[in-house]
């Protein structure tokens, strides 16, 4: 065995922290095996309420095929981020590596961020009394840690790194796999690259991350059948 | 409700997301001693200490990092250094931190004061609690009938520790539950290959194709998560084909590079066509079949001669030109080839012989032990015999109890206890060879109709228990259940509640478990266990990486309230009932215990805890173990008789082109594909021999019920979300609010023939099974259930389908998505709590949602497979009705 004179769980502090330039986040869905490792671990890490959601898996039935989809969203980090430019008490910013960050003692719960986000990234934690989404784990990135998502992931679909750094694991994967945004049309520019989703996804999706009775997910049951 | 909060739902718009939305105000008054679990806020991870320990959420026990903050666990990760997951985790994981802190977890131990079941109870001293089980237990020892002491476990990882404590006070009855998951599949592998080896662990990092049957690595499986991730790689990175044979679009189905329905128990028709098929092809390795099966090719070629694709086709309706093709691809690709399968073939009445013929194919191709193929490393990974030279014992250190004597007439056997059996069963074993003669410990342990369950090592068939207790085959005085959900998760799971219920046959029950469940609701006795975030296990396990590794479970923080782990309840309860027990419980406390069973690994026990896992990497992998040449040491005092090399009158390698090798740990040493076992047992049992389970050879036959199965007549049968781990997890509030609902899945076609819509409401009842099991052949409905509809385009047009881990009347507030706490205050400590699980959870019924599903495990048929006794969970036949108030 590897004489390591730290444990990788012990590389853990400021020291570690590797700084991006524009952080952002590929989702591989060819290797996503929908096990929802990286939403449950999301949960757990931001104790996220029941009913919200920073990130959820969706179990999505190909229209033409027997098999179902698995597509794990999250907020989308966009560099033109329409919740930043909705916040009318400007809570929302954008962080030096580009990750958009709610100011939660700045948030006045107008909620036109959920309204502006063509994700459904974006849900009110009704405890705290505020607008709530992914930091990419803030928390975690400033110690060295990947996002939480990444780090719980067990086929390597979620890669975080610089997608302005050509050398990064996540920008040679995105030109290699094609990576693309999830809903292009939305023109906000994301940090979050998709591989291997298709526009049917996208449409049956509905809301995004959060939950919505009309969603057709397999996953999540909900009073949505269709009658 | 403020005004923004108001729009904010109107916005949502309907009554549902009313209620899912609806704020929780929970007062902030809270004293500091009391821990509200959804306000703790973020975790600061340079204040926080990560410590290794073994998850514990489901079979595979990866190794994980707790994460520490202010005396809470807070979060789990993988463990890099964990060879097996290779730092890899599931979503399950995080719910050790669900059931530690879940308000409502049983955390004194309680004594029940109104009737059984009730639901009555008050706290009780530990004192108390011995005093009382002693007084029950010490008198069964002192009167010679150690035996009417039953203990039942549904998960034990404590690796020996509960049957030592069983064998220290002499009896038999270590029961568990094989057959409910994996008897069926374990025995073909160990006819073939011996039983160091019930589990394979194919090469899946450097394998080309995979063919599935029915295995679900990607949701559930014994070493899924092991094997998903290697799998995975191997397809994305290196174009690895995998094709799965499902009767639903599971997530491994669903990740396939072809998934194929089949009509249920008709796996062992498309192996037998792919057995024809490569040998009509001539793409056998006739070499490795002639070095190492028992069985000549010439007999094989003959036994499969009507396996034809075109036959298998209209048996399992997978196309002929597709079946053929597979076989080819597959023949062509080895030895960087294996099958894959599990459940899906096995739970059937012809799955034993449905495994025999797709283990046929690996030797077939000889990918046996090869690189990227069908390897096999020692179950028992660290203190296993076969393969495992050089690497250091770890005993458990305490004096070691004998088993108690084998049941039957002799000297050395319990006469008094087998005189007590019933005549007929004293006539079967008295009929018995020698060998089982040596192995039958009664009906519960060792069921006389299915000797093959307890052949190579003590399986059991746990859905036989409560049955025969019924029928009084063993009285039983005391009986301890420890993490078992029988009451719930067994087919026909009334039957256990029945006898549970029934004081006349169960005196005593005693629960230990880390909740309040169906099973620990009809207890008499509630003992609180210390969770797996509280205590310390010895973990090994045979590894896919294919080089042995130990781990080491290891308590995070101290048991919360009262609760105690295994060994140190045992330990008090052996010296309190004395008699000798005492002797073999020489440890104060379960961290010296632990030390010294790991006291011969080559590491110190600081360093190994701050590990969580040790390995000799440099060891090669276990390739082709069979071929490894015997040792100067193992060759010692041998005798070469037939070929085979004999040591104190055990065989324990064999010669091949003039060398001394280690073969296969089966008794010729070779691979067993013929093996007369199968008949022996038939006819120790008065099993016809016409019927496929007695054959000798691998042989594809039908599921009795399932031949000329009506028009109106369905295959209804159960599956497990990765989300959940059987019965036990619907009370991690994660992992619920996923799944909390068993719709019936169905095809949209098989809806259009029923008339029924996607949400209708449909009543499923079930028949008995026809072959010769349990019941078998008995007319009517056994029983029925009522639940929703929803469509899939994967699902097989005859094949119906629930999940089976909800529909819970216990588990507390989210498990029984009730309106208030269920689980007894008694038992419960007020400084756990967890505002947002104050009220019923976003999707109970009470708040305008869907509900928490559907108990249909009383309507599943106990139907354990002849001779081998594992549950045909897949086979039921239904019929379904539309429910139309």
């Amino acid at each position: 065995m590897d004489d390591f004179t730290l444990m990788p769980w012990e590389k853990v502090g400021p020291q570690f922290k590797k700084s991006y330039k524009r952080a952002g986040m590929l989702v591989d869905l060819d290797s996503c095996i929908g096990c929802h490792s990286c939403s449950v671990s999301c949960k757990t890490e931001n104790d996220v309420p029941l009913g919200n959601f920073r990130m959820r898996v969706r179990y999505l039935e190909q229209p033409t095929s027997a098999s179902i989809s698995f597509a794990p969203l999250l907020c989308m980090h966009c560099v033109d981020a329409p919740c930043l430019k909705a916040c009318p008490s400007k809570a929302i910013k954008k962080g030096a590596d580009g990750r958009i960050l709610i100011n939660e003692s700045k948030c006045d719960l107008d909620e036109e961020c959920v309204k502006a986000c063509p994700y459904g990234a974006i849900s009110i934690n009704e405890d705290k009394g505020v607008a709530e989404k992914c930091d990419f784990c803030e928390h975690r990135t400033d110690v060295g840690l990947a996002p939480s998502c990444v780090d719980n992931c067990p086929t390597d679909a979620l890669i975080f790194g610089d997608l302005d750094d050509p050398e990064s694991r996540i920008s040679k994967l995105a030109a290699k796999r094609k990576a693309k945004p999830w809903k292009p049309e939305a023109e906000t520019n994301p940090s979050v690259l998709y591989v291997s989703h298709d526009k049917w996804m996208e449409k049956k999706v509905n809301t995004g991350v959060q939950l919505d009775p009309a969603d057709e997910d397999v996953t999540y049951e909900q009073n949505n059948l269709k009658k | 409700m403020s005004d923004l909060t108001r729009r904010h739902v109107l916005k949502l718009g309907t009554a549902l997301l009313a209620g899912a939305f609806a704020p929780v105000r929970v007062s902030a008054q809270i004293t500091p001693a009391v821990r509200d679990f959804s306000k703790l806020g973020r975790l600061d991870y340079t204040k926080a200490k990560a410590t290794p320990t073994i998850c514990f959420s489901c079979t595979n026990h990866c190794g994980v990092i707790g994460w520490v903050q202010d005396g809470i666990v807070r979060k789990i990760e993988g463990n890099p250094l964990d060879p097996n997951s290779q730092g890899n985790i599931c979503s399950k994981a995080q719910g050790m931190i669900s059931y530690t802190y879940y308000p409502e977890r049983i955390l004194y131990p309680l004594r029940r004061v109104g009737k059984r079941g009730e639901g009555k109870w008050k706290r009780i001293t530990w004192d108390e609690a011995y005093d009382e089980l002693t007084a029950k237990l010490k008198p069964l020892r002192e009167n010679g009938v150690p035996e009417e002491f039953v203990f039942h476990y549904g998960r034990d990882k404590t690796k020996g520790v509960t049957k030592h404590f069983t064998n220290a006070f002499g009896t038999p009855h270590r029961l568990n539950r094989r057959s409910i998951c994996s008897s069926n599949r374990r025995a073909p592998l160990m006819s073939f290959y011996g039983r160091e080896f019930e589990w394979e662990t194919q090469d899946l990092e450097n394998t080309k194709y995979v063919v599935n049957w029915g295995g679900n690595p990607y949701e559930a499986y014994q070493g899924g998560l092991f094997m998903a991730h290697r799998l995975q790689k191997a397809r994305v990175e290196d174009g690895a084909k995998l094709v799965t044979f499902e009767v639903r679009p599971s997530n491994t189905a669903s990740k396939s590079d072809e998934f194929h329905t089949i009509m249920p128990g008709t796996d062992g028709a498309v192996a037998g066509a792919m057995i024809y098929t490569i040998l009509k092809e001539g793409l056998e390795n006739k070499k490795f079949w002639e070095r190492w099966a028992n069985y000549p090719l010439a007999d094989l070629r003959k036994q499969v001669k009507d396996y034809t694709p075109e036959w298998a086709e209209k048996t399992s309706g997978v196309k002929a030109a597709d079946i053929k093709r597979i076989a080819i691809e597959f023949a062509k690709a080895a030895p960087s080839c294996c099958t894959m399968s599990n459940r899906g073939s096995a739970k059937h009445y012809n799955g034993m012989q449905a495994d025999r013929l797709i283990r046929t194919l690996d030797v077939l191709v000889g990918n046996v032990g090869k690189p990227g193929g069908y390897c096999l490393s020692s179950l028992r990974g660290w203190s296993g015999k076969y393969g495992q030279e050089g690497l250091p014992k770890l005993p458990m250190p305490e004096p070691k109890a004998s088993s108690p004597k084998p049941w039957g007439i002799g000297e050395g056997f319990n006469e008094v206890a087998f005189k007590k059996l019933p005549q007929e069963v004293q006539d079967r074993v008295n009929g018995f060879p020698d060998k089982w003669k040596k192995k039958y410990y009664g009906e519960l342990a060792t069921p006389s109709e299915y000797p093959l369950a307890w052949h190579w090592y003590a399986m059991r068939v746990g859905q036989l228990v409560y049955p025969y207790i019924k029928e009084r085959r063993q009285k039983v005085s005391v009986y301890m259940s420890f993490t078992l959900g029988a009451s719930f998760g067994y087919p026909e799971a009334n039957v256990v509640r029945d006898v549970l219920q029934d004081e006349e046959l169960i005196p005593f029950h005693v629960a230990i478990d880390i909740g309040y469940g169906e099973q620990t609701a009809l207890a008499d006795m509630i003992l609180p266990e210390a969770t797996s975030l509280e205590r310390w296990d010895h973990h090994s396990t045979n590894n896919y990486g294919l080089i042995p590794y130990t781990g080491i479970r290891q308590p995070l923080i101290a048991p919360q309230g009262e609760s105690k782990t295994m060994p140190q309840m045992f330990r008090e309860l052996a010296h309190r009932i004395g008699g000798g027990m005492e002797k073999h419980f020489t440890y104060k406390d379960d961290e010296s215990f632990y030390k010294d069973w790991y006291k011969n690994l080559p590491v110190t026990w600081e360093e190994f805890k701050r590990r969580g896992i040790w390995q000799d990497a440099t060891r090669p992998k276990d390739y082709e173990l069979y071929e490894r040449p015997l040792t100067a040491t193992e060759l010692e005092d041998t005798e070469v008789k037939d070929s085979l090399i004999i040591k104190s009158g055990k065989p324990v390698g064999i010669m091949k082109d003039g060398k001394a090798v280690r073969g296969f740990p089966t008794p010729n040493r070779v691979i067993n594909v013929f093996d007369p076992i199968f008949e022996t047992a038939a006819k120790a049992v008065g099993l016809p021999l016409t019927d496929g389970n007695a054959s000798t050879v691998p042989v594809y036959h039908d599921v009795p019920e399932h031949v000329n199965l009506a028009d109106d007549r369905y295959i209804f049968s159960t599956f497990k979300w990765n989300v959940h781990t059987q019965g036990r997890s619907g009370h991690w509030k994660y992992s619920a609010e996923i799944i909390h609902t068993n719709p019936v899945f169905m095809h949209p076609d098989t809806g259009k023939k029923l008339g029924v819509k996607e949400g209708d409401s449909v009543e499923l009842s079930v028949f008995r099974p026809k072959g010769h099991t349990y019941k078998g052949g008995e007319e009517g409905v056994m029983g029925s259930f009522k639940n929703h509809v929803r469509f899939l385009k994967g699902m097989h047009p005859r094949v119906v389908m629930c999940s089976h881990h909800v529909g819970h009347w216990e588990h507390g507030i989210v498990g029984s998505t009730a309106n208030q706490e269920t689980s007894p205050d008694a038992g419960k400590s007020k400084e756990l709590t967890d505002s947002e699980l104050k009220r019923s959870p976003w999707w109970a019924k009470k708040r305008g949602g869907i509900g928490g599903g559907v108990h249909i495990n009383d309507a599943l048929p106990i139907n354990p497979a002849p001779l081998i006794g594992g549950q045909n969970w897949y086979d039921n036949v239904c019929k379904i009705e539309k429910v139309t108030s």
